[in-house]
């Protein structure tokens, strides 16, 4: 288990390079000049221009330049954003809301999707199973920005009974809720039907038979050895689809108009702060590997079959 | 009676109903039929079986794949999914009181501290999460109110009965952590735990090698005179069992067509079906010999051709086997088939 861990590790080293170096290379192939627009309508100052391509290496050739940039890094260093605030400082400020926001999305469709899955698995072909069928079939196939957009109309400005969009710069849990939902509709609908799946194989199983052969009432065959069984792939979703939400989610963060790190990415991107995209891509990637890490460490302790070493 | 758990806690049934088998009769099974309700129609896997089983007693189910056994099993626990499956008729008695028309608390009750059995395939019969310790200790638990400590050490107990070695160490290893064996000794363990009166055994050792096959029937067969258990023994080979089993009673496409003491069975067969099973064991008498399997494919369970269901496969066939059904009646004192010419089949 130890040795597990440290290899799996290192394994991350090679793949944080490679992501960065990827990301790297797209952000300096971007085309058009990083000094654009920069200076108002007038291209900039010869010496701002200068000093400006001295402080991100822009002289240098590619692999020079991502040489002093992982140098960087390596000492902590995420860089400057072209404004001159420490990437790491805007990472600060926007990842403990995406974090928020993440958690609440996790929980709703974990909970949600959970409760809907057992009872539809335990009452396969009724009416509560078509209908949460269709209605799954339904939110997987609408883009979250048409399911944001309506539920920000219907339950946002008709019926009032959640905030339109978030106001504050630290939104609060109530400001927070909606978008969750929101963002956690897909995931919902997958979890619910992954659990109803998984249940439905499992009640058919060879252990719950003998569950029942051991006098067992239904409800701890079906609530403890059953759904046991059944939680394994849906917990390890869960897990992932964790480090994907803590990616920040540009769309939905967007239209609530939350400041997280989802729509500071997508800024960055637009404004060409090279050091922006990077930095944060650079965080996400590590965060999104660890996460990953403790899912298959999860999954380990779920399923004793599964053995770390 | 020597049981392993006699020492701590003295046998109790929390259900508050008592089952006395009256002249050790535990179980009587009359007329049972079993349907299959598919949407491609009407399946009658049990038709008409009926046969008692006594303390102290083992009475081997013989048949081919298909034949009703693990039905016949999983009528008597009531552990059929229902649907698909219907029983329209019949009565499986024990101790006197009707199991089919038990209000189902109560049969669930029955089943662990009455009724238990165990399975084909002890691998996907526990459950893969939970350590067998664990997976034996709940009957204690659940049955007997036991708290956690003390049903785990009962566990260790019952696991060194069945002779799991380092019972103690390996109480919280996980069932793929034995091998087959050790996987079916743990299945006995929890059937056995609540001192059943009768036990059922699928097909027990239908997954394992010849020679683990040996010691599992020995160990059943020891544990079933220790407690007088009443153990039914379902198997597709008959060689498996003739040890054990006391009584055989074999089955075609739903029915009983033969029940016999089982040397009698052994040394003069009454049906051509069994003459036919008993011609495909391999003999260490007669190296060498062919085994001659019975040709063709039991019937369509939709579709149970009329007169004898064993004709369209039978060497012997006549034209009233196409049209009369033989039921099963007395052929010499003691003797049971479902032939028209048992007789003959017999002294053949
Ligand atoms: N759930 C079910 N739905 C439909 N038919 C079933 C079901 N369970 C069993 N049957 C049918 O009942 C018949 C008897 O099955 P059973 O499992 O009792 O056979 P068996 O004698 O135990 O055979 P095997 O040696 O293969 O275990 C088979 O023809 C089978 O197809
Ligand atoms: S009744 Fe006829 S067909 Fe049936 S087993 Fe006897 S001889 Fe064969
Ligand atoms: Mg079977």
């Amino acid at each position: 288990m130890g040795t597990y861990v440290i290899r799996r590790l290192l394994q991350m080293i090679p793949v944080i390079l490679g992501a960065t170096f990827l990301i790297f290379t797209m952000v300096f192939a971007l085309p058009g000049d990083p000094l654009a627009g920069k200076c108002g309508e007038r291209p900039c100052p010869p010496a701002y221009a200068a000093a400006f391509r001295e402080k991100y290496n822009l002289n240098d050739p590619l692999p020079i330049q991502y040489g002093k940039y992982v140098g960087n890094l390596a000492q902590g260093d995420f860089g400057e954003t072209t404004n001159g605030i420490k990437v790491i400082d805007q990472l600060k400020a926007r990842y403990p809301i995406t974090a928020k926001l993440a958690l609440m999305a996790l929980a709703f469709e974990a909970i949600v999707g959970i409760t809907v899955g057992v009872f539809t698995g335990i009452k396969k072909g009724g009416f509560l199973d078509n209908l949460v069928l269709i209605s799954t079939l339904v939110v997987i196939s609408i883009p979250v920005f048409v399911v944001g957009g309506l539920s920000q109309y219907f339950l946002g400005v008709k019926l009032g009974l959640f905030p339109v969009t978030v106001t504050s710069a630290n939104p609060s849990f109530y400001q927070l809720m909606l978008p969750a939902m929101v963002l956690g509709s897909i995931s919902l609908a997958y979890i619910s039907r992954l659990t109803r799946t998984s249940l439905v194989e499992n009640l058919r199983s060879d252990y719950v038979r003998t569950a029942t052969a051991k006098g067992l009432r239904r409800r701890r065959s079906i609530g403890l050895h059953a759904l046991r069984n059944s939680l394994i792939p849906v917990v390890t979703f869960i897990g992932f689809d964790f480090g994907f939400l803590l990616g920040g989610a540009i769309v939905t963060e967007a239209i609530f108009n939350i400041p997280g790190v989802g729509g500071y990415l997508f800024r960055s991107i637009r404004a060409r702060d090279g050091a922006s995209v990077v930095g944060t891509v650079t965080v996400l990637v590590i965060v999104f590997l660890f996460v990953n890490l403790l899912v298959d460490l999860l999954y380990g302790l779920l399923d004793p079959r599964i053995s770390h070493d | 009676m020597t049981t392993t758990q006699d020492t701590t806690t003295p046998k109790e049934k929390t259900s508050g109903v008592t089952y006395t088998p009256e002249d050790g009769l535990l179980l009587e099974v009359e007329d049972l039929y079993v349907e299959f309700h598919t949407p491609d129609g009407i399946a009658t896997a049990i038709n008409g079986v009926s046969f008692d089983l006594h303390q102290g007693e083992s009475l081997a189910i013989l048949g081919e794949s298909g034949s009703g056994k693990s039905v016949t099993a999983q009528a008597i626990m009531g552990i059929l999914d229902m649907p698909p499956a219907v029983i329209p008729g019949g009565h499986i008695r024990y101790c006197g009181q009707d199991l089919l028309s038990m209000p189902e608390d109560q049969r669930r009750r029955t089943r662990g501290p009455e009724v238990s059995m165990i399975f084909q395939d002890a691998l996907s019969s526990l459950n893969p999460v939970f350590p067998v310790g664990w997976q034996i200790a709940e009957m204690f638990r659940m049955h007997r109110g036991v708290n956690k400590s003390d049903a785990l050490q009962q566990a260790i107990r019952l696991m060194e009965r069945v002779q799991i070695p380092a019972a103690r160490d390996r109480v919280k290893a996980y069932p793929h952590q034995f091998s087959g064996g050790m996987r079916q000794r743990i299945m006995i363990a929890m059937a056995i735990a609540l001192d059943p009166a009768v036990l059922i055994a699928d097909e027990p050792t239908t997954a394992l090698d010849v020679t683990v096959q040996a010691q599992i029937m020995a160990l059943l067969e020891e544990l079933q005179q220790e407690r007088q258990m009443g153990l039914i023994l379902i198997t597709h080979d008959l060689g498996v069992v003739a040890d054990v089993a006391d009584r055989i009673a074999v089955m075609y496409a739903g029915r009983f067509v033969e029940k016999a003491d089982v040397v009698e069975l052994y040394s003069a067969p009454a049906h051509p079906y069994t003459r036919g099973l008993l011609e495909s064991i391999p003999r260490l008498d007669q190296k060498g010999q062919t085994l001659a399997a019975i040709g063709g494919l039991p019937p369509n369970l939709m579709r149970i051709p009329p007169g004898c269901p064993f004709n369209p496969r039978c060497r012997r066939a006549e034209d009233v086997c196409r049209r009369d059904r033989p039921e099963l009646r007395e052929v010499v004192p003691g003797r049971l088939a479902a032939c028209h010419f048992a007789e003959e089949v017999i002294n053949a």
